[in-house]
């Protein structure tokens, strides 16, 4: 559907820009790996090295990390969103400020201490680390899907209304469209949060890179530590990349 | 590599600059400071993290002041790497280290010497010529790493030795699940050696990797692991009623703590040795336990609990 009252905003340019980091950014991480591969075998590796940089120690640890990541936001766009929609809709939108307001102190609190106080208190392992990751990550999502919904031009729901849209059509025709590009800046927050973050899962036995960091900082051994530090970056720009994608896909053209 | 570890040193002295650094309680002279006199000296005194290396800091510098020396605290820096950088930079002038930590970490070995005085002369040697760090004398204590369990488990599943629960890990791997920090899992004088020289292997489905420090409470709990590895000299195994499962093979190597002090140090201020020496030959196993256990169990500031040891043996007045 096309709205003539939207004020003029020319979307050529940043979609100029994220084309051209669409591509150069798969290329430029597929070279970084090749690098880091190749100054690994490089090396003269010995037997604690040899162990933790093993093809299928690394490739389980990686999986293991995506895995955490992959769980983790999907659970928070499936919590978070929802959520943000109903709370920005009568009667529970008098609830959006103190919930705003929470979301922000929320924000403050660390996710070593979120981690660590859900070990104490109930358990260790995979799914435990997912509850923490996102404990830490969906208040930026919500936020920024009741600040998104609530940026929407009133005159463009009463215009939406006016023409005989249902509310549930207005919402998902008209708010929800406006408001992704606020709502998906915040699932790039979240999803590069979680993969730093999950990282710390490594210290309550839900594995991930964050062993490598370990192993490599107790050990002193630099390329343990380098391999997984930079393979954390690497799949954090990835994670941030499919990301623009998704956006390009999802944003209503013309904005 | 030179610049890796240029940076590593940088990194430091950055992280150490901005740490908690005092000069904390004074103490009169005892036994330590007969006929040694540190007057005009001013000494860093350096540790990590863990409660340990805490009361060790504060022993060594109670003792210190008791000579006369001025002496500055940076008790608490994180990780045995940070530490040994703050030393080989000059941010400290002295800390504690293990035999074995050096063996492996610092001089870049992967396999540890089974008999504890070659151990020590290898690394002692190796560090003086490679990185100007002189160990001096070596404490009897041997804080080495150890499997522990809850003691009631242990009667319960029949086991007496690690033999004992290599059996276990084959026959029934879920009774034998074990907690191991990210160190241990790493280095072949711990999990990967271990299972080698007892000839088991556990499936990583019955392996849970935690922070150290979280893994006495696991252990004691039983959850998510019956075993754990553990320091042998941490005051935690008693007050959760765990007993260290005895290593029937000799497997794990000895780790003698020791104070390590820079070369130039050592060489102008002799007296260091001579002060420190009584005060190694008297920590045993026994006796770190304890004092580790006032800190940990009983919640003691590390400065309190090395104070009043060393008045008790006289080592400082007061």
């Amino acid at each position: 559907m096309t709205v003539t009252a939207v004020p003029e905003r020319t979307g050529d340019e940043t979609a100029g820009r994220s084309l051209a980091g669409l591509l150069v950014t798969p290329v430029f991480l597929a070279a970084v790996s090749a690098a880091l591969y190749l100054y690994v075998r490089g090396l003269d590796l010995d037997a604690i090295e040899r162990r933790s940089l093993g093809r299928s120690e690394i490739t389980h640890q990686f999986l293991q990390h995506v895995r955490l990541v992959a769980v983790s936001t999907a659970l928070v766009l499936a919590i978070a969103v929802p959520l943000g929609v109903l709370l920005t809709r009568p009667p529970l939108d008098r609830l959006s400020a103190p919930f705003l307001a929470l979301a922000n102190v929320g924000q403050a609190v660390p996710s070593i201490g979120v981690l660590v106080l859900l070990a104490v208190t109930v358990g260790i392992g995979f799914q435990k680390a997912v509850v923490a990751l996102i404990l830490v990550s969906a208040l930026p999502v919500l936020r920024n899907t009741m600040v998104g919904l609530r940026g929407v031009d009133r005159s463009l729901i009463e215009a939406g209304r006016g023409i005989g849209l249902s509310r549930a059509a207005v919402l998902f025709r008209v708010e929800l469209p406006l408001a992704v590009p606020v709502i998906l800046a915040s699932v790039r927050v979240a999803v590069i949060l979680n993969v730093g973050s999950a990282t710390l899962a490594a210290f309550t036995n839900a594995g991930g890179l964050g062993d490598l960091i370990n192993t490599g900082i107790s050990l002193n051994r630099t390329p343990i530590l380098l391999t997984g530090s930079v393979l954390t970056a690497v799949l954090a720009m990835a994670a941030d990349w499919l990301i623009g994608i998704v956006e390009l896909v999802l944003r209503p053209r013309g904005l | 590599m030179r610049k890796l570890s240029a940076a590593a040193s940088l990194a430091a002295v950055a992280l150490t600059a901005g740490c908690f650094s005092s000069t904390g309680t004074d103490a009169k002279a005892g036994s330590l400071a007969e006929g040694n006199s540190l007057k005009g000296v001013t000494l860093t005194v350096g540790s990590k993290e863990f409660t340990e290396q805490l009361v060790l800091c504060q022993v060594t510098a109670l003792a210190l002041r008791s000579a006369g020396a001025t002496v500055k605290e940076k008790c608490g820096l994180q990780g045995s790497n940070t530490t040994r950088a703050a030393l080989t930079s000059g941010s400290i002038d002295m800390y504690w280290e293990y035999t074995g930590t050096a063996w492996v970490n610092y001089l870049k070995q992967t396999e540890p010497i089974g008999d504890p005085a070659r151990q020590y002369a290898a690394v002692a040697e190796q560090d003086l010529a490679k990185n100007k760090v002189k160990w001096l004398a070596p404490a009897p204590a041997n804080n080495t790493y150890a499997l522990a369990v809850k003691t009631t488990t242990m009667r319960r599943l029949g086991i007496a030795d690690l033999s004992g629960y290599a059996r276990l890990a084959k026959s029934d791997p879920s009774k034998a699940s074990t907690c191991v920090a990210s160190e241990f899992a790493g280095r072949s004088d711990g999990w990967p050696g271990l299972q080698k020289a007892y000839g088991f292997s556990l499936p990583k489905s019955d392996v849970a990797t935690l922070a150290e420090g979280a893994i006495y409470d696991a252990v004691g709990k039983g959850k998510p692991c019956a075993f754990g590895e553990v320091a042998t000299t941490d005051g935690r195994i008693k007050a959760l009623g765990l007993t260290p499962v005895p290593d029937d093979k000799k497997f794990f190597p000895v780790y003698n703590p020791a104070l390590t002090v820079r070369e130039s140090v050592y060489r102008d201020d002799p007296a260091v040795e001579k002060i420190v020496k009584p005060i190694a030959a008297a920590l045993t196993d026994a006796v770190l336990r304890e004092l580790n256990g006032e800190v940990d169990i009983k919640g003691e500031q590390p400065s309190r609990v090395a104070e009043t040891w060393l008045k008790s043996k006289g080592f400082i007045g007061g």
